[in-house]
């Protein structure tokens, strides 16, 4: 007869990387807040968006960003789900959820990144 | 003489958390929560309003046009209330946690609001900077 073998993992890394990715989310935050507002336009045209994403290593902390940003939250929201006695089934329904969320949005967001063409820099400000 | 332990109520789980007799740890932790499903909520939203992006300029820009309304900036001034406490709070976090920060939890807590209002009121003089200016000239 099948018995529900409790699983051997405490969640003592996830726990870890959950105060590291918030860590360094709070490092890229304080980064993507200056850039979205010390001006009205920085964050809200195509230019300026164009122009950022010229440069491969704003692309590479902007993929950073996102997979951090949802691994964060979607392992937060765990968490609030670990704290309430559910059924195996219903853990395992919502960890599948949680794991086809974060393969959809972060691939959304890849191929958003991708799609925004390499504009010819003329200058930087 | 058997001793009655009362163990957690999962059925009347809300009542018993709004009973619950709460120090600022708690309400710290009440907040944490709140603001963290919010910023998840929230981020499911940016991508969607980002996605734009790949069907070139006009979409792009018809569509910030909505988010560049005074409306809207003063909903981002207060969607950065939620992105400070969880910032601020998880740093306190951090502190108990790795550092001796549980003797001083409480402080942390009150420092973590003292700094959070300055920054934000900072912050809403950054975002409306040339609003302020323009009614000042």
């Amino acid at each position: 007869m099948f018995k529900h073998q409790p699983s051997k993992n405490t969640g003592s890394k996830s726990w870890m990387l959950q105060r590291i990715t918030g860590l360094a989310l709070v490092v890229l935050m304080i980064g993507h807040y200056i850039l979205m507002h010390y001006h009205p336009e920085s964050g809200h045209t195509y230019e300026a968006v164009l122009k950022r994403m010229s440069f491969s290593w704003y692309r590479i902390i902007d993929l950073t960003f996102l997979i951090l940003g949802f691994y964060h939250g979607l392992n937060g929201l765990w968490n609030i789900f670990r704290d309430y006695d559910l059924k195996p089934w219903a853990k395992i329904s919502v960890v599948s959820v949680l794991v086809i969320l974060w393969i959809i949005f972060v691939s959304w967001g890849f191929a958003i990144i991708f799609s925004i063409p390499y504009a010819p820099v003329i200058s930087i400000r | 003489m058997e001793q009655k332990i009362k163990t957690f109520n999962q059925k009347d789980w809300l009542k018993e958390t709004v009973r619950y007799k709460k120090d600022p740890g708690s309400w710290a932790w009440v907040y944490h929560r709140i603001s963290g499903i919010a910023l998840i909520g929230y981020l499911f939203l940016h991508i969607y309003s980002l996605s734009t992006l790949t069907q070139g300029k006009e979409v792009f820009e018809a569509k910030m046009k909505t988010f560049l309304s005074p409306a809207f900036m003063v909903l981002e001034w207060l969607l950065f209330i939620f992105v400070l406490f969880h910032s601020l709070n998880g740093i306190r976090i951090v502190l108990v946690d790795w550092a001796d920060g549980a003797k001083y939890h409480k402080q942390l807590y009150r420092a973590s609001w003292v700094i959070g209002i300055v920054i934000f009121l900072v912050m809403g003089f950054v975002m409306f900077s040339h609003e302020i200016l323009t009614i000042f000239k």
